[in-house]
C-alpha cells in the first residue's frame, strides 16, 4: 500500500499554486486524509502534488457580511470549537464530531472534503443544504459556484483540473434559528450510512424559514427541498416534523442499494433522521427564544 | 528530496523520495521502528506520533511534508534519563496492551491529547471520542481507557 | 487509587485496579517503548522487499504471465511465475487433512486460479515502493470461469473446481442417524437454518515473514507465527531439505487469533527467492492483502433439528454443516469437524446426529478463528435451544438448566464422541443469571411489553462448551549456575504473555522467585521440539508441561544430591532452590555448577479440556432504525486454575470485543463474481472502543482433573460465548417466531428488516 511516484511542489502563494495545476494530472494535498489513503491503494495516481500548506493566504476562518469565510488550510478541527458565529457555529461543531477522529480532523480540511465529495462525507450536505458559495480559482481567475450546482456526482464536482475550491462561504444562520444533526452509522470507524442536518426558524409558532440537507441519500449530497416545502409556513408540530420527514424519505432521498441498507430502508431511515434533526432543531430553537 | 526533521529532539537529515510516507521514513530511513504500520489508511491508528505536538496518522502523511517540524514518536515518550511516561507506566500497570502492537498509536494519542488539554480524562465522553480514534484487536478496550485515566492522574497529581 | 472512568462497572475494572494482584506483564516493558521486535521490525541490510501480483479474478484459467516490463524496471531484482521456477513447491496438508489430496495448493499459481489474491507471480526489488510498481506492470491473462461463492450451491454445482475432482472436499458424520420416529413422535420439533459468516482474522499485524539463506544451503526464517515447529518441518517438507537446516525464530507476534498457524503459498514463495537469489527476503502483508484473505474464518451454513417433549427434555439434536473452506482446502477444512464434534454443547441429548461437508469454493482459504468451529457450534445449538423455548412457552434458562449435564454425571462422553471432563453447567448459569439480574431484566421487558413503551428488549442466553487443547506440547527447566533457572516451552505467545505466566508457574513449582526464571520459546534452534499456541492450549498444556518439567528438575536435583552425598534418596529433601539432607545443604545453582548441567525435559499431553460458562445479554434493539444497542453484557467462564488472572481476563474480555464484532459488525463480502468488497477497515468494521458495551466477568474454577496443574483452556471463550448470547437476545426483542429470519452480522437493517411490524408496532 504505497503511492506511486510523483512529482511535489510546495508553492507558499495561490498563483503559484494555479500555476502547478495547470501543468494537468495535478492532485491538491491539503489535508491529505483521503487523498492520501486513495493514493496507498493507488486508486488515485497522480503525476503531481500540489502541497498547499505553505500558502499563507489560504489559512484563515472569519465571520463577516453574514457569512463564514472558510479557507482552503481551516481543518475539521477548528469547528469542534466555538467559532462564535451563533447558530451556524453551534451546527458545524454538532457535525464536525461524526467526522473521523480526532487526528485526522486535526489534517483534514473542510474545503478538501468538499472537493474530495465522498457521498458519505457530511460537509459537502451541510453546504448544500445551507446554500454555501464555493469559489474556484484558476487560470483565467475565480468564479464562484452554488454548492448545490458543485457536486455533480460520486466523487465528481464541476471543479475543473485546473481549478482549486479557494473559499467556500457559508452564511450565517439568523440568531433564532435552531440546528439539528443526526447521523446514523454502523460502527465509528465506518462512515455515515445517512445523515440529517435542519436549521429552521419559528416565529409564532410557524416555521418561517428552514434548511434541510441529506448526507448519502443520492449520489450527491442532497438539499431537501421538497420536505422544506412541506415545513414552510406549517406550525412546528410533531405532525408537521413528521409529515416533512417522510416527504425527505419518499421524494428528496434517492438512495441506491448498499450493501447492509436496502433502498427501501434508506428512505425510511432518512424519514426517522429528518423528523429527529427537526425536532433537535425545534427545540434548539426554543433554547434560543427563551433567551439562551 | 532532502528533508530535515527533528525527531525525538535530534535533527535528522534524510533523502527520500516526495512519496515515501512519514511513517516509511521514521521505521524505514531513521529505524525508529516503535511507530507500527497496521493499516495503511489511516483508520487503526497504529502509526500515530506527534507532528508539532499534534497526533497525526503518519501512514497519510509524506516525509517531505514535515521538513522542518518537529516528530516524536514512541521512542522519544520517555524522559531524556529512561523514566517512563506516565502513559507508559499505566498501560502496563493496567494490562492495557497484550500483542502490544497497536500499543505505540495509542499512547501517542493519548499524550498528545493530555499534552494538550489534561482534562480531557475527566470528561468520560471526550475521552471515549478520543480513544475511538484507534484500534485494537486484543484488550476489547476497557483497559486502555482506565490506563489513560491512571497517566492523567499522574500527570495532574505530578503538575500540582 | 484514582477514580476510574465512569459507566463501567466491570468485575474486570475492580480486580485489575486493586493494584498489586498481579506483577506488570514482562513484555511491557519493551513494548510500551516502541522497542519490541516484529517481523517488520527487524531490517537487515541489503534485504529484498517481496510483493505478489495476485489473481484479481475469483476463478479462471492462465495464459501466459507478462513480466518483461517488471523486470525492465529499475531496482527490481527479479519477477518470477511459476512458469519461471523449475519446481513449484505445495503447502503441506495440515493436521493430516487428506481434503488437499489432490487439491494442492501451490506457492505461485499453476494453470488455474481458483481466488481473488491467490499469488501468481512474486516481485522482488530493494524497496516496497518499486516493488509496488513492479507489480503493477505485471501483465496476466486470465479467462474467467464459473464463480462458486457459497458452500451448499458449490456442494450441488455441476462446475469442478478441481477437474476430476467433487467440490466436496470431507464429508464426515458423528454420531448415529435418528430414528425419523423421533421426529415424528416428539411433542415438539424445531428447525433453523443459521450462517456463519465468513470473518477476517485483522491481527493488528497481519502475515509478515523475512528469510535469510545460510550458507549450509539452509535458511534462518523469522515468521509472524503461532506454530515454529510446524512451519520448520512444512518448509523443510515443501523445499526438500532436512528440518535441521531450517531454523525458525518467531519474534514479537501483533496478534494472530489462528490465522498465523498455516504454513501458506506465500511463506514458500518467499524461501524459494530467498534461496534462488542467495539474498535475505522479507514480505509485510499489507492490510489490503489481508483483507483480501486469505485467511479467513468460519463461514459455515448449518441447519438444526431439534426434538423434545412436552416437559421440554431434548430428546434428539441433529446438524448439517456446509463449511466453506474456499479454494484450497486447508487448516480451515479441520474447523468444522471441531463444530461437529461439539455440537451437543452442555446438554444431555440422548440423539446427536451431525453431517458435515466441508466444500471448495472461490472464496479465500478459511483457516481457524479464535474459537475456531465451537462458536459455530454454540451457536447452532443454542439458538435452537431458545428457539425450542419459545415453541415450549418455556423460559429459556429454565429449558437449559432441565437439560444440562449434571455434575455428577461428569465426566460424560458425548454421542458424538467427546468426552467432557469437569464442571457444573447449571452453577454457571445461575451465577450468570444473579449477576446480570436476569429477573429483574425479565419483569422490565415484560413491562415494555405490556405497556408499549420504551425499545424492545431481550435477554440472551449462551451457556456454551468448548474443548481446548489438542496434542503434546514440550516444557523444560534448567537450573543455571548463575543461580536463575532457563524455562523453555514449545508453545510461541502472540500476545498472551507467557513470558509473564509461564515463569509465574515453574515458580510456584520451585517455590523460588518468578524474576529467577527466564522463558526461551519460538526458537527451533533453542527449543528442540514443539507445536505452537492455539485451540486455548498454551497453559493447558504446555504450562502442564512446564509443571511438569519443574517438578522433575526437583527430583533430578534430589538424586544429583543424594549420589554426590551418598545418602539415599529419601533423605534429600528439596526446598526453594536448594536441597538438603542432614546439615548438607546446597543451591541448584551450585550443584549444576559441581555437577554438570541440572535440566529436566517434558513431553506431555493431556486429553483435551473442556472449559464452559455462560454468557447473558441485554440488548435494546432501536425501534425505527433496528440499532442494536448491547445494555449488559455477563460472562461467567470456568478455565479451571487460573495461574495469572490479569491475563486471563484481558483475553476474555478482548475475546469478547471479537464475538460482539461476529455478532454485530463484520462480514468479508463478495461481489457476484467472487471480488472481495470488504478491503478497508471502513468496510470491514472491527469493534473501536465506542462499540464495547460494559462487561461483567464472572469465573468459576473446576480444576482440570487431568493435569497437576489444573487449568484449562482460555483465550477463545468471549468468541463462543457472545455471539450466541447477543443473537438469542434480539431475536428476544423483536420476538421473532422464525429463528432463520435474521443473521450475523446483526445490522440495524436486518434487524429491521426482520422484523418490521414489531419496530414499528413500538414506541412512535
Amino acid at each position: 500500500m504505497k503511492p506511486t511516484a510523483f512529482e511535489y511542489f510546495a508553492p507558499r502563494t495561490v498563483e503559484e499554486v494555479v500555476a502547478a495545476l495547470a501543468g494537468g494530472d495535478t492532485r491538491v494535498l491539503a489535508g491529505g486524509q483521503s487523498l492520501v489513503l486513495e493514493m496507498n491503494y493507488r486508486t488515485v495516481r497522480p503525476a503531481r502534488l500540489v502541497d498547499i500548506n505553505r500558502v499563507a493566504e489560504f489559512t484563515g476562518l472569519d465571520a463577516g457580511d453574514g457569512v463564514l469565510r472558510v479557507r482552503p488550510l481551516v481543518r475539521h478541527r477548528a469547528f469542534e470549537r466555538d467559532i462564535s458565529a451563533g447558530p451556524l457555529g453551534r451546527l458545524l461543531s454538532s457535525v464536525v464530531h461524526n467526522i473521523a477522529h480526532p487526528p485526522i480532523r486535526a489534517r483534514g480540511t473542510m474545503l478538501g472534503s468538499l472537493a474530495y465529495a465522498h457521498p458519505a462525507a457530511e460537509w459537502p450536505a451541510v453546504a448544500t443544504a445551507l446554500d454555501a458559495q464555493l469559489d474556484l480559482t484558476g487560470p483565467d481567475g475565480t468564479r464562484t459556484v452554488a454548492a448545490e450546482a458543485f457536486f455533480a456526482g460520486p466523487f465528481d464536482t464541476v471543479r475543473r483540473p485546473e481549478e482549486l475550491l479557494s473559499e467556500a462561504r457559508l452564511p450565517l444562520l439568523p440568531d433564532r434559528a435552531g440546528v439539528g444533526f443526526v447521523e446514523h452509522r454502523r460502527t465509528h470507524a465506518s462512515f455515515a450510512q445517512l445523515a440529517a442536518i435542519a436549521a429552521l426558524t419559528v416565529r409564532d409558532g410557524v416555521i418561517d424559514w428552514v434548511r434541510l440537507g441529506l448526507v448519502n441519500a443520492a449520489e450527491r449530497p442532497v438539499r431537501a427541498h421538497a420536505a422544506e416545502r412541506a415545513l414552510l409556513g406549517q406550525p412546528a408540530d410533531a405532525g408537521t416534523l413528521t409529515g416533512a420527514a417522510r416527504v425527505a424519505g419518499e421524494q428528496d432521498a434517492d438512495p441506491r442499494e448498499q450493501p447492509h441498507a436496502s433502498a427501501g430502508y434508506q428512505r425510511h431511515a432518512v424519514g426517522v433522521l429528518v423528523r429527529r434533526a427537526l425536532e433537535a432543531a425545534v427545540r434548539d430553537a426554543g433554547a434560543v427564544g427563551d433567551g439562551r | 528530496m532532502r528533508v530535515t526533521l527533528t525527531v525525538n529532539g535530534e535533527r535528522r537529515e534524510l533523502e527520500v523520495e516526495a512519496r515515501r510516507t512519514l511513517a516509511d521514513a521514521l521505521r524505514e530511513n531513521c529505524r525508529l521502528t516503535g511507530t507500527h504500520l497496521a493499516c495503511e489508511h489511516g483508520v487503526c491508528g497504529a502509526c500515530t506520533v506527534l507532528v508539532d505536538g499534534e497526533a497525526v496518522r503518519s501512514c497519510l502523511m509524506f516525509a517531505v511534508q514535515c521538513d522542518g517540524r518537529e516528530v516524536r514518536t514512541v521512542e522519544g515518550l520517555a524522559g531524556a534519563d529512561g523514566t517512563p511516561h506516565p502513559l507508559q507506566e499505566a498501560f502496563s500497570a493496567e494490562h492495557a496492551l497484550q500483542c502490544g502492537f497497536c500499543t505505540p498509536g495509542f499512547l501517542m494519542l493519548a499524550a498528545g491529547a493530555l499534552q494538550e488539554d489534561p482534562s480531557i480524562a475527566d470528561d468520560p465522553d471526550r475521552l471515549r471520542e478520543l480513544l475511538t480514534s484507534n484500534l485494537c484487536r486484543c484488550t476489547g478496550y476497557e483497559s486502555i481507557r482506565r490506563a489513560v485515566t491512571r497517566a492523567a492522574g499522574e500527570l495532574a497529581g505530578g503538575a500540582s | 487509587m484514582a477514580q476510574r472512568a465512569g459507566g463501567d462497572d466491570s468485575e474486570f475494572t475492580r480486580r485489575a485496579a486493586d493494584g498489586g494482584s498481579a506483577p506488570s506483564r514482562r513484555e511491557d516493558a519493551r513494548l510500551v517503548r516502541g522497542a519490541g521486535c516484529f517481523v517488520a521490525d527487524l531490517l537487515p541490510e541489503d534485504c529484498l522487499e517481496v510483493v505478489f501480483v495476485s489473481s484479481p479474478v475469483a476463478h479462471g484459467e492462465m495464459g501466459a504471465v507478462d513480466v518483461d516490463d517488471a523486470r525492465r524496471m529499475p531496482g527490481v531484482a527479479a519477477v518470477w511465475s511459476a512458469a519461471d521456477l523449475p519446481a513449484v513447491p505445495q503447502t503441506p496438508p495440515m493436521l493430516g487433512i487428506t481434503a488437499s489430496a489432490g487439491r494442492a495448493w501451490p506457492a505461485l499459481a499453476v494453470d488455474r486460479v481458483r481466488y481473488v489474491g491467490q499469488p501468481v507471480a512474486i516481485v522482488l526489488a530493494a524497496d516496497r515502493y518499486v516493488a509496488e510498481d513492479a507489480r503493477d506492470a505485471v501483465r496476466l491473462d486470465i479467462s474467467p470461469l464459473p464463480v462458486l461463492l457459497d458452500p451448499t450451491d458449490a456442494a450441488g454445482s455441476e462446475v469442478e473446481l478441481f477437474l476430476g475432482m467433487p467440490n466436496v472436499a470431507v464429508e464426515k458424520e458423528y454420531g448415529d442417524p435418528i430414528d425419523p420416529a423421533v421426529w415424528r413422535d416428539a411433542a415438539v420439533v424445531v428447525e433453523g437454518n443459521y450462517r456463519q459468516q465468513l470473518l477476517a482474522h485483522t491481527s493488528m499485524e497481519a502475515r509478515a515473514i523475512l528469510i535469510r539463506p545460510e550458507d549450509d544451503d539452509g535458511l534462518t526464517v523469522w515468521c509472524s507465527h503461532q506454530a515454529p515447529h510446524r512451519l520448520r518441518g512444512d518448509l523443510a517438507a515443501a523445499l526438500g531439505l532436512p528440518e535441521e537446516r531450517i531454523r525458525v525464530v518467531v519474534p514479537d507476534v501483533g496478534g494472530a487469533f489462528g490465522g498465523k498457524s498455516e504454513t501458506y503459498p506465500e511463506y514458500l514463495a518467499v524461501a524459494v527467492a530467498a534461496r534462488r537469489l542467495g539474498r535475505t527476503v522479507r514480505w509485510v502483508e499489507d492490510r489490503a492483502e489481508a483483507l483480501t484473505g486469505p485467511p479467513h474464518g468460519r463461514g459455515q451454513n448449518q441447519r438444526t433439528r431439534m426434538a423434545a417433549d412436552a416437559d421440554g427434555r431434548i430428546l434428539a439434536y441433529e446438524l448439517t454443516i456446509d463449511a466453506d473452506v474456499g479454494g484450497y482446502p486447508h487448516l480451515g477444512a479441520f474447523v468444522p469437524l471441531n463444530t461437529s464434534v461439539m455440537a451437543a454443547g452442555a446438554y444431555q441429548i440422548p440423539r446427536v446426529h451431525v453431517q458435515t461437508r466441508c466444500v471448495v469454493t472461490n472464496t479465500a482459504p478459511t483457516s481457524p478463528y479464535r474459537g475456531a468451529g465451537r462458536p459455530e457450534a454454540a451457536t447452532a445449538i443454542e439458538r435452537t435451544v431458545d428457539t425450542l423455548a419459545r415453541r415450549l412457552g418455556m423460559d429459556p434458562a429454565k429449558l437449559r438448566q432441565r437439560n444440562f449435564i449434571r455434575p455428577d454425571a461428569l465426566p460424560y462422553r458425548t454421542p458424538t464422541g467427546f468426552q467432557y471432563d469437569s464442571g457444573d453447567y447449571p452453577a454457571a448459569l445461575a451465577l450468570a443469571m444473579r449477576t446480570v439480574d436476569y429477573d429483574g431484566w425479565r419483569a422490565q421487558q415484560a413491562q415494555r411489553r405490556r405497556t408499549g413503551t420504551g425499545a424492545p428488549l431481550g435477554i440472551g442466553i449462551c451457556s456454551y462448551l468448548e474443548r481446548s487443547g489438542n496434542a503434546w506440547e514440550f516444557g523444560s527447566v534448567e537450573a543455571c549456575p548463575d543461580g536463575t533457572y532457563l524455562a523453555l516451552s514449545g508453545c510461541c505467545s502472540t500476545g498472551q504473555g507467557h513470558e509473564t505466566s509461564f515463569p509465574q508457574v515453574v515458580a510456584s513449582v520451585l517455590g523460588v522467585e518468578p524474576e529467577l526464571i527466564r522463558l526461551v520459546e519460538a526458537d527451533t534452534a533453542i527449543v528442540p521440539r514443539g507445536i505452537g499456541s492455539y485451540s486455548s492450549r498454551s497453559m493447558q498444556t504446555g504450562g502442564a508441561a512446564l509443571h511438569r518439567a519443574a517438578g522433575a528438575l526437583m527430583e533430578q536435583a534430589r538424586g544429583r544430591a543424594a549420589e554426590s552425598w551418598a545418602v539415599p534418596i529419601e533423605e534429600v529433601t528439596y526446598r526453594a532452590g536448594t536441597v538438603s539432607a542432614g546439615q548438607r545443604r546446597v543451591s541448584l545453582a551450585d550443584l549444576a555448577a559441581a555437577t554438570g548441567p541440572l535440566r529436566a525435559d517434558e513431553v506431555f499431553e493431556p486429553p483435551q479440556a473442556a472449559p464452559y460458562g455462560t454468557y447473558i445479554a441485554v440488548v435494546e434493539v432501536e425501534p425505527e432504525l433496528g440499532t442494536v444497542s448491547v445494555l449488559r453484557l455477563v460472562a461467567v467462564d470456568d478455565y479451571g486454575v487460573v495461574i495469572n488472572h490479569v491475563i486471563v481476563r484481558g483475553q476474555s474480555y478482548g475475546s469478547i470485543a471479537q464475538g460482539l464484532g461476529q455478532a454485530l459488525y463484520e462480514q468479508v463480502r463478495y461481489d457476484p463474481d467472487g471480488v472481495p468488497e470488504t478491503r478497508s477497515l471502513l468496510d470491514y468494521l472491527i469493534p473501536t472502543l465506542s462499540e464495547v458495551p460494559p462487561v461483567t466477568l464472572r469465573e468459576m474454577c473446576t480444576p482440570n482433573p487431568n493435569t497437576a496443574l489444573g487449568a484449562k483452556g482460555a483465550g477463545e471463550a468471549g468468541c463462543i460465548g457472545a455471539p450466541a448470547a447477543v443473537i438469542n437476545a434480539v431475536v428476544d426483542a423483536l420476538d421473532l417466531d422464525d429463528p432463520s429470519a435474521i443473521q450475523m452480522p446483526l445490522t440495524p437493517f436486518a434487524c429491521w428488516q426482520a422484523r418490521q411490524p414489531a419496530l414499528a408496532g413500538a414506541g412512535r
